[in-house]
């Protein structure tokens, strides 16, 4: 991770348009996320959100602008950037073990005939550390909560040791010790450099987990230091104005 | 009832050889299959090979029912990845199934007598493979399993998490033609021995019987494996039984099937008393952190 130049920014944007074939579903999308810098992506359901992060993993196609991953196209940095889907997306059934979730972030480096070598156990073990799961290693991914499940994915992406690391919605649904868990883990990912990118609805997340936001719904709204950016107006014209409360200094965004 | 002694004659031997193969070929494929449900494909290709089955035999007869099933399985196993991945669509794939297939008993019935050959199709002929046959049916196993083998990382992400796996730079696409493919080498090579009806219980029964005793891939792979070689063996006793010790006549590929779905129903009250167990005992752990 050392021999990066420190000039390279992990993430622009760069008036970046994508559309499902004739429908355009976001428009001139523009930033730049350095390394260990955290960005939260804001905005209402069907937002453009997922669609968003998946550009910048190269599965959909951008129309219009330019998208550059760690200094070259989404497709060459694979390697190097990892993903965090909703735990609820997943099958509960499946027969797999939090270890072999984990160990899943490990695939990238291993060679394809190759056992998992004791460096991979122990960056796996490391991962788990991290997200306060050691415990539960052996278990039946299944068969525990949502929000350990979201931070056995997280955990499954840190052994990735990715540069830029997106998350979609990591805290939907997750009860207060996951959150703090998985908030305390992508501080230790950002001090290590990694740049992070987290799509959410909570207000209150992204002023705790990330120091930028971005504001899109269809068209972007705005996109800088957290403080400057999430203003009553522009979360007004992101929301279309829907069901906005203030109290104090919060915003509180009812769910549209 | 004796395990062993059928197996002296032959002919039985090599139908046991050919079962036993079959057995953990449709283990080891039928655990891909029920982690990416691919139940319904791999009835539909079950369907879509037949017509090559029929071109086969009538090209070049008992020899050709090979050959003509693999290029429709490999032609079809394409056909299906594309219209699963662009179309999805149910209405397009039974209309593509019962199209070949029609095709299929068009292509037969213009043989008289054609009916016992229909038979042979539909149900199978495991007594009378040559080994010539069953060479071929240890080919395609040993070729599956290898390739399966070596894509085992690939194909557990993208079971687990299809876009994460895209995420991550897996081709999905080629990787869902390769499990296609494997699918249908695996009922081309089970279609002689037990028919196109009963092929869909040997992918289908001994993975899902695995998966009921375990939460373990480590442990569902060979158990499925087991499982199935364990019904081919067990089927072939039954119906051997039957007919030299009380003259039943027991269809061997039916009988080793039902065999299977009572294997599968011996597993499933077995997983209800692990579960069972397994329930009383954090039940006792709980009282006793009280």
């Amino acid at each position: 991770m050392t021999e990066r130049p420190p000039s390279t920014p992990a993430l622009i944007l760069d008036r970046v348009s994508v559309a499902y074939g004739d429908v355009p579903v976001l428009e001139d999308v523009t930033g730049t996320v350095n390394p260990g810098e955290s960005v939260a992506l804001i905005g209402p359901n069907g937002a453009g959100k997922s669609t968003l992060i998946k550009a910048v993993l190269g599965m959909v196609p951008v129309v219009r602008g330019r998208i550059e991953v760690l200094g070259g196209p989404p497709a060459q940095a694979r390697r190097h950037v990892a993903y965090v889907p909703q735990a609820d997306t997943l099958d509960p059934d499946f027969p797999i073990s939090v270890e072999q979730v984990v160990l899943m972030g490990r695939y990238r480096w291993m060679g394809r005939f190759r056992r998992a070598s004791r460096a991979d156990r122990e960056e796996v073990a490391a991962a788990l550390e991290a997200v306060g799961l050691a415990d539960r290693a052996r278990d039946r991914f299944g068969t525990l909560s949502g929000g350990q499940r979201q931070r056995v994915l997280l955990a499954r992406a840190i052994a990735a040791r990715p540069r830029l690391l997106l998350l979609d919605e990591p805290f939907n649904g997750v009860d207060a010790v996951s959150q703090h868990a998985l908030l305390e883990a992508l501080a230790g990912l950002k001090a290590q450099g990694t740049a992070v990118v987290v799509s959410t609805h909570d207000l209150a997340i992204a002023h705790l987990a990330c120091e930028e936001v971005c504001l899109i719904n269809r068209h972007q709204f705005g996109f800088g230091p957290t403080g400057e950016v999430l203003t009553p107006e522009r979360l007004r014209a992101t929301y279309g104005g829907r069901a906005l409360e203030l109290r104090g200094d919060r915003v509180i965004v009812g769910q549209t | 009832m004796s395990l062993i002694e059928p197996f002296q004659t032959p002919f039985m031997a090599r139908a046991l050889a050919e079962l036993i193969i079959l057995g953990v070929l449709g283990g080891t494929v039928g655990v891909v299959v029920l982690l990416r449900r691919l139940a319904f494909l791999s009835d539909a290709l079950s369907h879509t090979i037949f017509p090559g089955v029929v071109a086969g035999y009538l090209l070049a007869g008992e020899d050709g029912v090979f050959w003509g099933a693999l290029a429709a399985g490999i032609a079809t196993a394409a056909l299906l990845t594309l219209l699963t991945r662009r179309v999805a669509q149910d209405a397009a794939l039974a209309l593509l199934l019962t199209t070949l297939f029609a095709a299929g008993v068009v292509l037969v019935s213009r043989r008289s007598g054609y009916a016992s050959d229909l038979t042979a199709f539909l149900f199978g002929r495991v007594l009378t493979v040559t080994p010539e046959q069953l060479w071929q049916t240890a080919a395609v196993a040993a070729v599956v399993i290898a390739l399966l083998a070596a894509l085992r990382r690939p194909l557990l992400l993208r079971a687990f998490d299809p876009v994460g796996a895209e995420a991550a730079g897996v081709r999905v696409g080629l990787l869902d033609l390769v499990v296609n493919v494997a699918v249908a080498l695996t009922v081309v090579a089970a279609v002689r021995a037990v028919g196109m009806v009963l092929v869909i219980a040997l992918l289908i029964v001994p993975a899902a019987a695995a998966r009921v005793l375990s939460d373990r891939l480590t442990v569902i792979v060979p158990l499925a494996c087991l499982i199935g070689a364990a019904g081919g063996w067990l089927g072939l006793v039954v119906s051997w039984e039957a007919s030299i010790g009380y003259g039943l006549r027991l269809a061997s590929g039916g009988t080793v099937v039902l065999v299977l779905v009572a294997m599968y129903g011996l597993a499933q009250a077995a997983g209800l008393v692990r579960r069972r167990v397994r329930l009383g005992r954090a039940r006792t752990g709980l009282e006793a952190v009280q």
